[in-house]
């Protein structure tokens, strides 16, 4: 299983902190977030892929869209908006 | 008159004579700075001799005002204060929103000047016809919070809007803002500067309209952005504001904690946005002009007035300190509002002090003996030394209202290297080893470790470079972000507004033709973007900057992260310079750099104007 934490307007949309997947990839482990996820879907997540100014931080440390990244037990898929200032 | 967006003159006031003029502003420069931080820093050079103290009387506090502001434009409502910081001894410039940007752009100004000294505490009250310097006993030395000031004012003087330093600048904390209706241009110390010159406070009247060169494109383009602004862009800032940073940073162990020693912290929890969001919400509000409206407020105690809350307040207060209690975080953040301090400074700076005291290298004495009980959160004891600050009121108030550049020189022994400054402005929440494309832009910055001049975190955010490694791709990241930012402060708008715009070099010289009538294009205003970032330099190089500081503390270098998803992340030492050297070359400047010699002679004519 893959874990997704949410943070932020995902986490206020979803109404949950986390949820666990059962992804190969990236683009798998979106596929299911938003059927999992109503509220999260075109804003967050369109269709698989991730909406603009949105990426995923794998185990909290690379930052990536590319929905190819293979996934793999136990890994945690941090959901993370690109607007970052203030 | 031209035919719209600009008065094409700004108000020199010297306070010691008093006396004020109207000075020309010429299309030459309008077309080469725009406005805002632009035009400010231009019209600080020109104001200034070389190597002025920023607290003397030769010392100029410059408020520009773009050509957008009056407009329909949201977020408009804006202007920029600058001055030489007597907190780094460069260039600041501080943004502020309010319906004081209108009323001065409306006094049929793009600038006001202030140079001089006040005989006495006065105020400066502006209008369409100049300005008078009438002195205010009533409200120097009262140890009025900035409210109550304010609203002294607002009664006295019904038509005006003010800008008002509080206690702080009054007392020339080196990191004193200045405050207008809730909003803070905070960094640098610039409330120092107007206390320095016993000016409690500016007060402006205006009723010209902002002429439109194009009223119907203007307001079509207005109508746009404002629908956008409304867009999931912009819902961060809606739902949750600026606060909504702490829970992801923590997570990406990004978050500032205990004066940048760790970069998660275990209390984050009971501070995140989200939890004071669903515990503490009060409502939101905006600024003037504003159809975003990020700011979040949140409840301190049952009764009491609600605080508002921004991400910087909350790092700077909370993490940075060890700080997770709530209550304590708001309390401090309001605290900081009212005696007129910036809060990062603050929050750095103590956080610096808590170290200092927990090594025991405070020397034996009144200093040490007063840091006994600062501990990392020791929250109570941050409230105290937040009002000894501002009022320099005691030995530990006084060293840290110099901020931690000064007060580590002064502590010596190993202080200096964990001092959380670049050149001498305390660092905003973005921890440099977990972003270094970051931390490359707190290196180059003009006035010191800065987020909003430089938002080179984007890159780090991007997943484009390795967050955990400055590079030569680095550098490339690090000037479009500057360049970017340096028009969006020109025009001005608000950064909050950036993704709901899909071109912006494109849409703004849209907007700038419709406002102001004149032929601006994308690719001029990308150089325009770059020649503000050489007026800053240069201004820094006139009054003293060297290469040696365009660097990052020591600790960053030679301190592992201990822990999160950044475990065992540093700098490198060399590879950093070596994205510096990138920086230099990308930006045009010399290997050390330095303005050639031939790009400044170029930019002599704009940089002396013809009005002195």
């Amino acid at each position: 299983m893959v874990t997704i934490e949410l943070y932020g307007v995902a986490r206020l949309r979803a109404g949950r902190e986390v949820i666990e997947v059962d992804a190969r990839s990236l683009g798998d482990a979106l596929v299911a977030l938003g059927a999992a996820c109503p509220a999260l879907e075109r804003v967050i997540v369109a269709g698989g892929r991730l909406a603009p100014g949105w990426l995923v931080a794998l185990n909290g440390a690379q930052i990536t869209a590319d929905l190819a990244t293979p996934l793999g037990e136990g890994d945690v898929v941090v959901l993370v908006s690109a607007d970052a200032g203030g | 008159m031209g035919r719209g967006g600009y008065f094409e003159r700004y108000l020199r006031v010297d306070l010691g004579r008093p006396s004020a003029e109207h000075v020309p502003l010429d299309e030459t420069t309008r077309r080469a700075v725009v406005g805002g931080v632009g035009l400010g820093a231009l019209l600080l050079t020109r104001e200034t001799p070389p190597g002025f103290d920023p607290l003397g009387p030769e010392a100029a506090l410059v408020l520009a005002f773009g050509p957008l502001v009056g407009t329909p434009l949201t977020t408009s409502a804006k202007l920029a204060f600058v001055a030489k910081s007597p907190l780094t001894g460069r260039i600041s410039d501080g943004l502020s929103s309010s319906s004081f940007a209108i009323a001065g752009k409306r006094a049929g100004l793009d600038a006001i000047v202030l140079v001089g000294e006040a005989a006495e505490p006065s105020i400066v009250l502006v209008d369409e016809e100049g300005a008078e310097v009438v002195p205010c006993p009533e409200l120097w030395g009262r140890d009025f919070t900035i409210s109550e000031a304010s609203e002294r004012l607002g009664k006295a003087y019904p038509e005006h809007r003010f800008a008002v330093i509080g206690v702080a600048g009054e007392r020339l904390v080196r990191y004193a803002g200045i405050a207008n209706e809730g909003r803070h241009a905070g960094r640098g110390g610039l409330g120092a500067v107007l206390g320095a010159k016993r000016v409690k406070a500016i007060g402006v009247r205006g009723s010209r309209p902002v002429p439109l060169a194009d009223a119907e494109a203007t307001l079509g383009i207005a109508k746009d952005l404002a629908r956008r602004s409304l867009g999931p862009a912009t819902e961060k800032y809606r739902a949750l504001g600026t606060v909504a940073n702490l829970s992801t940073f923590n997570r990406l162990a990004a978050l500032p904690t205990r004066n940048f020693q760790a970069s998660t912290f275990e209390e984050a929890r009971k501070i995140e946005g989200e939890a004071l969001h669903e515990t503490r919400a009060q409502g939101r509000g905006s600024c003037k002009s504003c159809t975003i409206g990020c700011e979040h407020f949140f409840e301190v105690r049952p009764g009491q007035r609600p605080v508002k809350m921004e991400y910087e307040n909350l790092f700077a207060l909370g993490p940075l300190c060890g700080i997770g209690d709530p209550e304590v975080v708001l309390r401090a953040s309001s605290a900081c509002d009212e005696l007129g301090i910036d809060t990062i400074s603050a929050g750095g700076t103590i956080a610096f002090a808590m170290e200092c005291a927990e090594r025991g290298l405070f020397p034996a004495g009144p200093l040490a003996e007063e840091a006994r009980d600062l501990r990392f959160g020791a929250g109570e004891r941050m409230l105290v030394l937040l009002e000894d600050i501002a009022r320099r009121r005691t030995p530990l108030g006084r060293l840290l209202a110099e901020g931690s550049r000064r007060a580590a020189e002064i502590v010596g022994g190993e202080a200096p290297s964990f001092a959380p400054h670049v050149k001498g402005m305390e660092i905003p929440g973005y921890e440099p080893r977990a972003l270094q494309t970051m931390a490359l832009g707190f290196a180059v910055g003009t006035r010191g470790a800065d987020h909003n001049r430089s938002g080179a975190y984007e890159a780090d955010f991007s997943g484009k470079v390795n967050r955990f490694e400055a590079s030569e791709e680095s550098a490339a990241h690090a000037v479009a972000a500057e360049d970017r930012a340096a028009v969006m402060d020109a025009l001005i708008l608000c950064k909050f507004l950036r993704r709901a715009m899909e071109d912006f070099f494109g849409e703004s010289a849209e907007m700038l033709r419709a406002v102001t009538g004149l032929p601006f294009e994308a690719e001029e205003l990308v150089r325009v973007g770059g020649r503000i970032t050489l007026v800053r330099r240069l201004f820094n190089e006139r009054e003293g900057w060297t290469p040696a500081e365009d660097t990052l503390p020591a600790r960053f270098f030679e301190e592992k992260l201990p822990g999160g998803a950044a475990k065992g992340a540093g700098i490198d030492r060399e590879g950093f310079a070596r994205s510096i050297k990138a920086y230099h070359a990308r930006r045009g400047l010399d290997e050390r750099g330095f303005v050639p010699a031939e790009v400044a002679r170029d930019m002599a004519s704009l940089i002396r104007g013809k009005n002195r």
